[in-house]
This record gives C-alpha cells, sequence and structure tokens, in this order.
C-alpha cells in the first residue's frame, strides 16, 4: 500500500492551503476558494484509498509514530473508525467549500474565510488520525479556536463576537475537564511504570493507555465518601470534554448561538468538524467506558436526556437555522445514547453511533445548506416571514424534503427501504429498549421514542412554514447557482440512499475497530474487568418495537400537517406570552438567563473578579501602611542627618561591626 | 578561546555608555542597535556551540578577584541559563526597533538604559559566584527605576519608588540570607567562598534545621517578591501600568527571579529543615497566583493592568511547576519564563500601539479596532491565543508541562490551579471582544495600524512563540538537561 505513506498528508495538505490562502488568497481567483478545496480533494482521495484497502484488509492499519518533544509523540493511527471518519470530513467539508465559492462570493474577507474553514479542516483531521491522546488534546483545542474565529468572522457585529467568546468559554469548561482528565490517566501511567519511562515508549499512546486498563481500573479513590476507580474519574472526565464539544446537555448553550457566523460555517460545525469530535473521543477511547460502566451509562442519561431536552426548544423557535442547531443538539444526544448502550451491546455500539454519526452529517450538511440557500436567496431566516420558498427554489426544496426525511427516519423495518436516518437512528433505539430490557431501566429508550416524535414534528413544522404555502412577505428570490446546488443534490442523494446500501458492512468495519485491530481488545474481558457482562444483539424484538421509531415518526408529520399546513388547529392560544409552557421552551428554560447573567456575570465576574479587586486594594493598602510608618520614622531620624562626615564615618563603623557582630552571634547560638 | 561570556556581558554595558554619550535620536537608536545586534551574534554563537546534553557549565571563564573574601569572577552557563540569555538577546534587539520611531525625551538615556539593563541581566544568569550574582541583581534596579521615573505614565513617581523599595527590601532579605551561608559555610569549613556551588554544597552541613530554614526562607523571599507571587506582588500593576512600554517589556524579559528558584532554592530545598512545608508554600502560593491573578486580571478596566495581572497568574506556573520536584514539571517551569517573556512582549507591545494611536487604555473606550488595525488584531490575537494556552505556541507547552508532571507529587495544588484556566480564557477574550471586534467607537478617531518597523519586531516574536510551541525542543532539550542536574543535586542533598 503506497498510499500509506502519504497519510500524513492528509491534514497537512489542508493545513498548507490555510497558509497560502491566509498570505495570497486574495491574489488568486474567488478570493482564495480554489486552494482549500484542492487540498480537502486530495486528502478526501488519500482518505478513500485507505478506506478502501482497510475495506479489503482490515488489519491493515496504519500506525506511525515520530518524537515531538519531552516523552510525547506526534503520530498516525487510521484504523476503520478513524478511517471513516477521515473519509466523512473530507466528503462533507469539501463539498461545503465548494458550495461556500458560490455562498460567499459578495463578502469583502473571503480569503479570511477560507484560511480558517481550512485550518479548521486541517484540525478536524489531526484530532481524528492522533495516535495519542495529546495531540487529539491539542488538535481538540485547534478546533475549537477555528470554531472562535468562525463564528465570530463577521466581528463587526457586536452578537458575533460574543457568541463566539461564549462557544469559545463553555467549550473551554469541557476542556479543562477533558485536560484534568489526561492529567490523572498521565499520573496513573507514570505510577504503574514506576517513574521510568523506558525511551521510544510513548505513555499516552492509545495502544499504551489502553493496555493498561485493568491496572487503572483497579486503582481506587475516595470520593465524597464513595470509593471511584480512577477509570471512572478519567472516563467521566474526558466525557466531560466530549459534553462541551458535543453540545450535551448542560454545556450546549453554546451552539444554538453559533449561528452567528456565515451559514456555512455552521454546516462545517454542525456536520463535520466540531461537534462530532465529543462523539469520536468517546469512541476512540471506548475500550475504557467499556471497563468502566458507569461512565457509559452516565454517557448514556446525558445522551437520552440531550436528545428530548434539546428536541423540546426546537418545536417553537422561529428561525431556520435555531431549529437546525437545536436539532444537532438533539441528534449528538441520539449519537452519545448509542455509545452508551455499550453497556449491554459491547463494541457493536461504536459502529451503531459512528454510523449515525456520519449519516447524521450527510443530512445536517445538507439542511443547513439549503437554509443557507434560502437565506441566500431571500434574505431572511425567520420562518414566520417565508413561506412558499418551494416554487421559487425548487431544487434547494426537494433536497431539504430528502434531508427531512432523513433526520425523521422514515423506512420501513425489516426491508432494505429507508432513509440513510431510518438506519442510522433506529438501530440506537433498538439497543435503548434492549438496555431496557436488560437493566430494567426505561428511561433512555422512553426519552429516545419521545424526542423521535418530536424531531419528526419540528422538521416537517419547518418544512411546512418555510416552504409550502403562499409567501408570507414579498421577498422575491431564487435559485441559487449550480455551485450550491450541485452539492446539495450529492447530500440529498446520499441522505436517501447512503444508508440503505452500507448499513450492514459499515457497522461491522467500524465495530471491528477494537475487536480484531490494532490494539486488540478483548471487549467482553473488558466488561468483566468492569463487573458486567454484555448481552449479543438478538435483533429480534417484537414487530411493535421495530416499528415504534417509524410510527411516532408519522405522528409527528401528521400533527405537523395538520397545524402548519392545513392550518386546521389555532395554535395562537399556545404561542402566547400567556402560555407558561410555551414561555419556558421559547425563552429556552431560561438558561441564557441562568448561564450567562446568573452564573458567568453575576457570580464570576461581579462576585468573584470583584472580590479579588477588592482584596488587592486591601493587599496593596497594608504595603502602603507599611511605607507611611517607614517614612514616619524616617522623619524622625532625619534629626540626626546633621552633615558632619565625621559623625557618618563613626556611624557607618559602628553598624557594620554591629552587623558582623549579630551574623557571629547568631551563628554561635545555632 | 573568545571570552564569550564576558562579552556578552560588557558590550551591552559598553554600548550603554556610548549610548549616553550620543547626542541626537538617531545616534542614540543606531548605536543601541549595533549593541544589541553584536550582543545577538554572540548569542546565537554561543547557543549553536552549546552541548544541551551536557550538564556541566559551559564556556566557563574564572578569574581570582578578591581572594581574602573569596570573590572570585566566575561565569559559566548551563541548560538552566543559556535559553533565558537567548530570550534577552533576541527580544531586546527587536524592542529597540519597535521603539525606532519614537519621539522621546533624552533617548540618549533611553536607549542607554535599555542596553545597561541587558548586560545587568545577562550578568545575573552568568553569574556562578554570589558576590557577583548580587551585584548584577541589584543593578537590575536601576535602568527599570529610571524608565518608569521618567518615561513613566502619569502616576509614575509613586510606582517607581514603590517598585524600587519593594524590591529592595527583598533584595536585602536575601542578601541577608547569602550572607548567612556564607559566613556558616566559612565556619565550618575555614575557607571564605562566594561561589554559589561551594556554597549550596554547604548548605546540608549546617547544624541547626531552624538556620537552615531562615537561610532558605531569606532566599525564597528575595526571589517570590521579585518573580512575584501573591500576597507579595503589589509593587507590579503599578510598576508595570505606568512604565513605558520599553519598560513593561524589560520588566517581562526579568526573569531572574525565576533563575533564582531553579538554580539556588530547589537544590537547597530538600536539606531545609521542614522540605514539605517548603513545597507547599511554594505550590500553594504559585496555585493561588494562577488563580488569583487571573480573576485581577478579569476584574481589570485598564487593558495594560489587565496584562499585568496576567503577567502574575503566569508566574505562578514557575512556582507550581518548581514545586512539582521532578525534571519535567521543573522544565515545564523553565519553559513557561521563556515562553512568557516572548508572550507578554508582544502584548505590552500592542498595549503600547493601541494607547499610542488611540490616547487610552481603558477597555470600555475602545472596541472595534480590528477594522481600522488589521495587522495589529492579527498579531494580538496570536499573542492572547498564546497567553490563554492554546496549543501549538509555547504558552501551552509549559502550562502542560507543569500541570501533569507536578500533578505526581502536588495534586491538590494542580486541581486547584486548573480553575484559574477557564477564567485565563475568559478575561482574553472578553478584552479582544471589547477592544478589537464589535462596532468600532467612533470617538476614537482616526487610528494608524502598525509601522513597518513595529510589525516587523512584533511578527519575529510572534513566529518564534509559533515555532517554540510547535517544536520546543531546541529549548526544552537543554532546559531537561539543566533540570535532571538540579534533580539529582536535590537528590544528593536529601537528609
Amino acid at each position: 500500500m503506497a498510499y500509506e505513506n502519504l497519510a500524513f498528508l492528509i491534514p497537512l495538505l489542508p493545513a498548507l492551503a490555510f497558509v497560502i490562502t491566509f498570505f495570497v488568497g486574495k491574489k488568486t481567483p474567488y478570493g482564495g476558494g480554489l486552494i482549500p478545496i484542492f487540498a480537502i480533494a486530495a486528502s478526501f482521495l488519500i482518505s478513500l484509498l485507505i478506506t478502501i484497502g482497510l475495506l479489503q484488509n482490515p488489519d491493515q492499519v496504519i500506525s506511525q509514530s515520530y518524537h515531538w518533544f519531552a516523552i510525547f509523540n506526534l503520530g498516525i493511527l487510521i484504523d476503520p473508525l478513524a478511517a471513516v471518519m477521515l473519509t466523512m470530513v473530507t466528503f462533507v467539508s469539501l463539498l461545503i467549500h465548494i458550495y461556500s465559492v458560490g455562498y460567499m462570493s459578495h463578502d469583502p474577507a473571503k480569503s479570511r474565510y477560507f484560511a480558517e474553514t481550512s485550518l479548521f479542516t486541517a484540525s478536524m483531521l489531526s484530532l481524528i488520525l492522533s495516535d495519542n491522546i495529546l495531540q487529539l488534546f491539542i488538535s481538540w483545542e485547534l478546533v475549537g479556536l477555528c470554531s472562535y474565529l468562525l463564528i465570530g468572522f463577521w466581528y463587526q457585529k457586536p452578537s458575533a463576537a460574543s457568541a463566539a467568546k461564549k462557544a469559545f468559554l463553555t467549550t473551554r469548561i469541557g476542556d479543562v475537564m477533558f485536560l484534568a482528565g489526561i492529567i490523572v490517566l498521565f499520573a496513573d501511567l507514570f505510577k504503574l511504570v514506576n517513574g521510568s519511562i523506558p525511551d521510544g515508549v510513548y505513555l499516552l499512546r492509545f495502544d499504551e493507555i489502553f493496555s493498561y486498563i485493568p491496572e487503572i481500573s483497579a486503582m481506587n479513590a475516595t470520593f465524597l465518601g464513595f470509593e471511584v476507580s480512577h477509570l471512572t474519574i478519567i472516563t467521566l472526565l474526558f466525557f466531560g470534554g466530549a459534553v462541551g464539544k458535543s453540545g450535551q446537555f448542560p454545556l450546549h448553550v453554546w451552539l444554538p448561538d453559533a449561528m452567528e457566523g456565515p451559514t456555512t460555517v455552521s454546516a462545517l460545525i454542525h456536520a463535520a468538524t466540531m461537534v462530532t469530535a465529543g462523539v469520536y473521543l468517546v469512541a476512540r477511547t471506548f475500550p475504557m467506558f467499556i471497563a468502566a460502566p458507569q461512565s457509559l451509562i452516565i454517557v448514556a442519561y446525558v445522551g437520552a436526556f440531550t436528545a428530548l431536552f434539546a428536541a423540546t426548544m426546537a418545536i417553537v423557535m422561529n428561525d431556520l437555522k435555531r431549529v437546525l442547531a437545536y436539532s444537532t443538539i438533539s441528534q449528538l444526544g441520539y449519537m452519545m445514547l448509542g455509545l452508551g448502550m455499550g453497556a449491554v451491546i459491547g463494541a457493536e455500539a461504536v459502529g451503531v453511533s459512528i454510523f449515525h454519526l456520519i449519516s447524521h452529517a450527510f443530512f445536517k450538511a445538507l439542511l443547513f445548506l439549503c437554509a443557507g440557500s434560502v437565506i441566500h436567496a431571500v434574505g431572511t431566516h425567520d420562518m414566520r416571514e417565508l413561506g412558499g420558498v418551494a416554487k421559487v427554489m425548487p431544487i434547494t426544496a426537494a433536497t431539504m424534503v430528502a434531508a427531512s426525511l432523513a433526520l425523521a427516519g422514515f423506512g420501513i423495518p425489516g426491508t432494505s427501504i429507508g432513509s440513510t436516518g431510518f438506519f442510522s437512528k433506529d438501530p440506537i433505539i433498538e439497543n435503548a429498549y434492549l438496555f431496557g430490557e436488560h437493566a430494567g431501566n426505561w428511561f433512555p429508550y422512553l426519552f429516545a421514542i419521545v424526542a423521535a416524535l418530536l424531531t419528526s414534528l419540528y422538521i416537517f413544522r419547518l418544512l411546512f412554514m418555510t416552504f409550502a404555502g403562499k409567501p408570507r412577505t414579498n421577498y422575491g428570490g431564487h435559485e441559487s447557482p449550480a455551485s450550491m446546488t450541485v452539492p446539495l443534490s450529492i447530500l440529498g442523494i446520499l441522505a436517501l440512499v447512503f444508508g440503505a446500501i452500507v448499513v450492514e458492512p459499515f457497522n461491522k468495519f467500524v465495530s471491528s475497530t477494537f475487536v480484531n485491530n490494532f490494539v486488540n481488545m478483548d471487549i467482553p474481558a473488558l466488561a468483566e474487568v468492569g463487573n458486567y457482562e454484555l448481552v449479543a444483539h438478538a435483533g429480534h424484538e417484537p414487530l411493535l418495537i421495530l416499528w415504534m421509531p417509524v410510527i411516532v415518526a408519522i405522528v409527528g408529520l401528521l400533527i405537523a400537517f395538520v397545524i402548519y399546513y392545513q392550518k386546521a388547529i389555532d395554535m395562537s392560544r399556545f404561542v402566547s406570552k400567556d402560555n407558561s409552557v410555551y414561555k419556558l421552551l421559547y425563552n429556552r428554560y431560561y438558561q441564557n438567563e441562568i448561564f450567562t447573567q446568573l452564573f458567568a456575570v453575576k457570580f464570576v465576574y461581579e462576585g468573584l473578579a470583584m472580590a479579588g479587586y477588592h482584596i488587592d486594594r486591601f493587599i496593596d493598602g497594608i504595603v502602603n501602611v507599611i511605607s507611611y510608618l517607614a517614612i514616619e520614622a524616617g522623619d524622625s531620624f532625619r534629626k540626626i542627618q546633621t552633615g558632619v562626615i565625621q559623625q557618618y564615618s563613626v556611624a557607618v563603623i559602628m553598624g557594620v561591626s554591629l552587623l558582623v557582630i549579630l551574623i557571629k552571634l547568631v551563628m554561635e547560638v545555632f | 578561546m573568545l571570552p564569550v561570556l564576558s562579552l556578552i556581558v560588557l558590550i551591552p554595558l559598553l554600548f550603554s555608555a556610548f549610548a549616553f554619550l550620543t547626542k541626537k535620536r538617531e545616534q542614540a537608536r543606531v548605536v543601541a542597535l549595533m549593541g544589541t545586534l553584536i550582543t545577538l551574534i554572540l548569542t546565537l554563537y554561543m547557543y549553536f556551540s552549546f552541548d544541551s546534553s551536557s550538564a556541566a557549565m559551559q564556556f566557563e571563564e574564572l578569574a581570582s578577584w578578591i581572594p581574602s573574601l573569596g570573590i572570585n569572577y566566575h561565569l559559566g552557563v548551563d541548560g538552566v541559563s543559556m535559553p533565558l540569555i537567548l530570550l534577552n538577546a533576541i527580544v531586546i534587539p527587536l524592542l529597540i526597533l519597535f521603539t525606532w520611531d519614537d519621539v522621546r525625551s533624552t533617548p540618549n538615556r533611553f536607549y542607554g538604559l535599555i542596553l545597561a539593563m541587558q548586560g545587568a541581566v545577562i550578568g545575573v544568569f552568568i553569574s556562578l559566584d554570589f558576590f557577583l550574582f548580587y551585584v548584577f541583581w541589584e543593578l537590575t534596579l536601576i535602568p527599570l527605576f529610571f524608565m518608569v521615573n521618567i518615561w513613566g505614565g502619569p502616576n509614575k513617581r509613586h510606582a517607581s519608588i514603590k517598585f524600587f523599595i519593594y524590591t529592595h527590601v527583598a533584595s536585602l532579605v536575601m542578601l541577608l540570607g547569602i550572607f548567612g551561608l556564607y559566613f556558616a559555610a566559612w565556619d565550618q569549613t575555614g575557607v571564605a567562598n562566594m561561589g554559589i556551588a561551594h556554597l549550596m554544597s554547604q548548605f546540608p552541613m549546617i547544624g541547626s534545621g531552624i538556620a537552615r530554614d531562615a537561610i532558605f526562607l531569606a532566599l525564597l523571599f528575595g526571589f517570590l517578591v521579585k518573580l512575584p507571587i501573591v500576597p507579595f506582588h503589589s509593587w507590579l500593576p503599578d510598576a508595570y501600568a505606568e512604565a513605558p512600554t520599553a519598560g513593561s517589556v524589560l520588566f517581562i524579559l526579568l526573569k531572574i527571579a525565576g533563575y533564582g528558584i531553579f538554580r539556588v532554592i530547589l537544590p537547597m530545598l530538600p536539606a531545609t529543615g521542614s522540605p514539605d512545608m517548603m513545597i507547599t508554600i511554594l505550590g500553594l502560593l504559585g496555585s493561588v497566583s494562577i488563580v488569583y491573578g487571573a480573576f485581577l486580571a478579569l476584574s481589570q478596566k485598564d487593558l495594560k493592568r489587565m496584562v499585568a495581572y496576567s503577567s502574575v497568574s503566569h508566574m505562578g506556573f514557575v512556582a507550581l511547576g518548581a514545586a512539582g520536584l521532578v525534571t519535567l514539571s521543573i522544565s515545564g517551569a523553565m519553559f513557561q519564563q521563556f515562553s512568557h517573556g516572548l508572550i507578554l512582549s508582544i502584548m505590552f507591545m500592542s498595549v503600547g500601539v493601541i494607547q499610542a494611536s488611540t490616547g487610552t487604555r481603558n477597555i470600555n473606550d475602545l472596541g472595534g479596532l480590528a477594522t481600522k488595525m488589521p495587522k495589529l488584531a492579527v498579531i494580538m490575537m496570536l499573542a492572547f491565543m498564546a497567553s490563554l494556552g492554546l496549543p501549538g505556541l509555547t504558552g501551552f507547552i509549559a502550562e502542560f508541562m507543569v500541570f501533569t508532571f507536578s500533578y505526581v507529587n502536588v495534586p491538590t495544588f494542580v486541581i486547584l490551579a486548573l480553575f484559574g484556566v477557564v477564567i485565563t480564557a475568559g478575561y482574553h477574550l472578553w478584552a479582544m471582544q471589547r477592544t478589537m471586534f464589535g462596532v468600532y467607537n467612533g470617538k476614537i478617531g482616526e487610528v494608524l495600524d502598525l509601522s513597518n518597523v513595529q510589525t516587523f519586531s512584533m511578527a519575529v516574536i510572534a513566529l518564534l512563540v509559533l515555532y517554540f510551541g510547535l517544536n520546543p525542543s531546541p529549548v526544552l532539550d537543554m532546559m531537561i538537561t539543566g533540570s535532571n542536574e538540579i534533580v539529582s543535586l536535590m537528590a544528593a542533598m536529601g537528609v
């Protein structure tokens, strides 16, 4: 495999594209748009070839390590998990870049845009192919930086500058937890090798980390009176990082605001380059989670709760992009839930969850690009001002329908007919059912099912309000240029057929990451480390259970149809300032008030920082009092300033002798 | 062999004298640039012929000076001092370029003081004799005092005197510690010797634990005030904020206190009467400084004071890494000194440019500068990101090493310090948002972006921040060798 040696180019080419576009992008055609397109296309080709090679021979994992500094390395690890992610990210990013050439054509700062999106892609690719946790963390932070720069792309807008800061700070809370996890992990590994690391061994490489799982699991710490395994602590801290990056409750607050950037940036963030990082982190370190079942179950609960919580807000938003933002949060919740189900089905959970990640990447990128197409053409993203867009923009509308069907998960169970979302989301819900059966805990399943109903409701509400009926305002508009509609169509086809074609081989391929490759993890044995056992995924749930997700999706569609298309039910009673449920949802459970106003402004800034300010005044005051006393003393000593040299020299001699005697005395005493 | 160490101290001092004698700004700045460039060339020669795998003193020079008191003219560099000399030699010529077009009173004195400062600081780093060390140490006070006192802001008199007296008192306490050590060793061996290595090796032989603690604490106090560490930091915000930009940068390059901790404090620590308590003092004050400095920075309305407090926060890492007591945590602390010198230089230069072009440093009066000053926006963003610890830039390497390796020995303090990380990100981003982003504040009037020399000098430092962030080994490897030597000295001292 000759292209194995090209693996390092996958992140490097977009990184070079960043440098070139940043410095000379303005002088090239399309404001430098072509440079990242070529670079990412090349990365995509290499990723695709590597993936095909791996498919034929799943043991040919690419693993390369180079010394970096001190005891750390930089390296490349491309196993099935990384390979499919690389292919998806390069592919989606490529389409978004092609689309951006048209979308950003009027923006004077487009070369800065293309430079930053290249770096964004490069960081994400480097994150995916890291062979050690430090490099993953570094790329993780660079992804955060790029999202900051891109959300605040129109920095002249105060709301954009503020949203960018909010995104960076909120995810930073997660990052610190992730960092703490790495620190604790390293300290444990350091202890396990007795403080001496042989040359050429890099403790933070995934294979090294995984080989110490049983030992780390055996280390215990007492925390609030509970005996907790170090492995549980470490995995929960990692998950804390994932909660920030992947918009899980309660650190999801940055994601809806993140749409202040160009819509294409939202597409990148929501589909390819940012929010998936957290899911990927959990998947990448999955053997650790398997051996720490408490963490896995927390992952599942947080995921299920987030899926439902975000969906409730999505049904009342009037902003096109905001609906999609909450939808992303909700879908990320499904992915986390999918990973958490590893507690019953083992490594297969990775395949299921990553498949949903990739299928979501396709249809969510599509949804955002469609929204972008609409916004580009009509200039508003308030759905109340839209309506009837389908007549003006038929291609956009058709692809939007495809994406919506995928998001809602339409398909026929038991056959190979269905949208991509059907094949990716339903297995997660089925696994949640299995979990309920096995563990006797039905909350994840219940949450997932209700969220599926709401998903269908909010997306068809969006569809009917925006594309159906008659225009509510006079917005004009036209279909977007081919550079925008071609990527839409490609993604539209993928949203419809990708799942049916690849689901079976895909899940097997990705799940095999931890079974027969690279680290050769014995997943059932790791489950034993965690003191529980896995059940085989039987796949013979009752028919009703298999049909349940589709049934609720149809119900959601019907409700949306009746309310927003036929307008058979008057919603004005619900949609009013007096309805407390509506108010609660519309104000997003007052999270902004709680997080931003109460926590950030009142507690951290006005409370802690200002308290510090006064404490510092006090410390400075003490210094000033001491100096004042010294000045007073100096004033009284001034009387001995006689100006007579002889008196001075006597004083000097006496002083020096006194000092010497004093020091000698001190020495004698001790 | 060229006495290169003597030269890198003498040349700045000599050119300092030349600069004082010039009559015009144009002459003074050329003399200053020449002097610092020669120093830079010599330093680069030293750096490239430096053997970073050897723990021994290199380029050593030894001559008897005052034999009766055992004072020698003894110079040498190792992995602890070499990177700091490099830092000074690189940044100061760039600082002179940065001020190239500035018009100010008595430029001959201005450039003379910068050069004197360079000679004195390098002198501290290469002295292997305590007497010499102390002379250079005190010599650094004078240029800084006049820098603030002559060209400082409205409150310059108060700030300069406060700085001078505060740190001078601390230095005197340190001097008492040195005397104690010197006389005790004289008593034990019957030979007078001011050599740092000699006195270190005699320290554990002092019979009384209290005496050892007293000597140690006296030295520690001197270093901690200069570093500075909370609660002995209150001279810093005034001095840094009132100083002219060049003065603030010189303050930043004054890495002698951290150096003293590595060179003197750490090797002595295991031999004190109560090493655990000393580690606790160092680690606790370090992590408190990190968090406290971050909160204080968040509360500032003056951009320069904010940067000054961020410096307090960053210096906490030096103390925390030192308290970690393992080779790599100490190397991380050393790297923090190097990294901080580069990053904060750009930050103070950025603030200086903003003040010069808008006439204010008040964060609330600024806003939207990025549209008018795109070059400054890019460089300042890089410095701010480096300062908040973004990977790929030097700050991250230092902070990551300090956190990770200190955790092995002082986990509680690391966890405490981690709380500062989010606050640190907070004040940096908030300040960026309110000064550079948003709507351009029309009240400011017309502003000019960086001039070409300013762009050049700031961009070079920014590129170094990036380069050493991606590839720290060229300086980190020698720091690791140096820290290894410190750790083995500590092991030898353990009683």
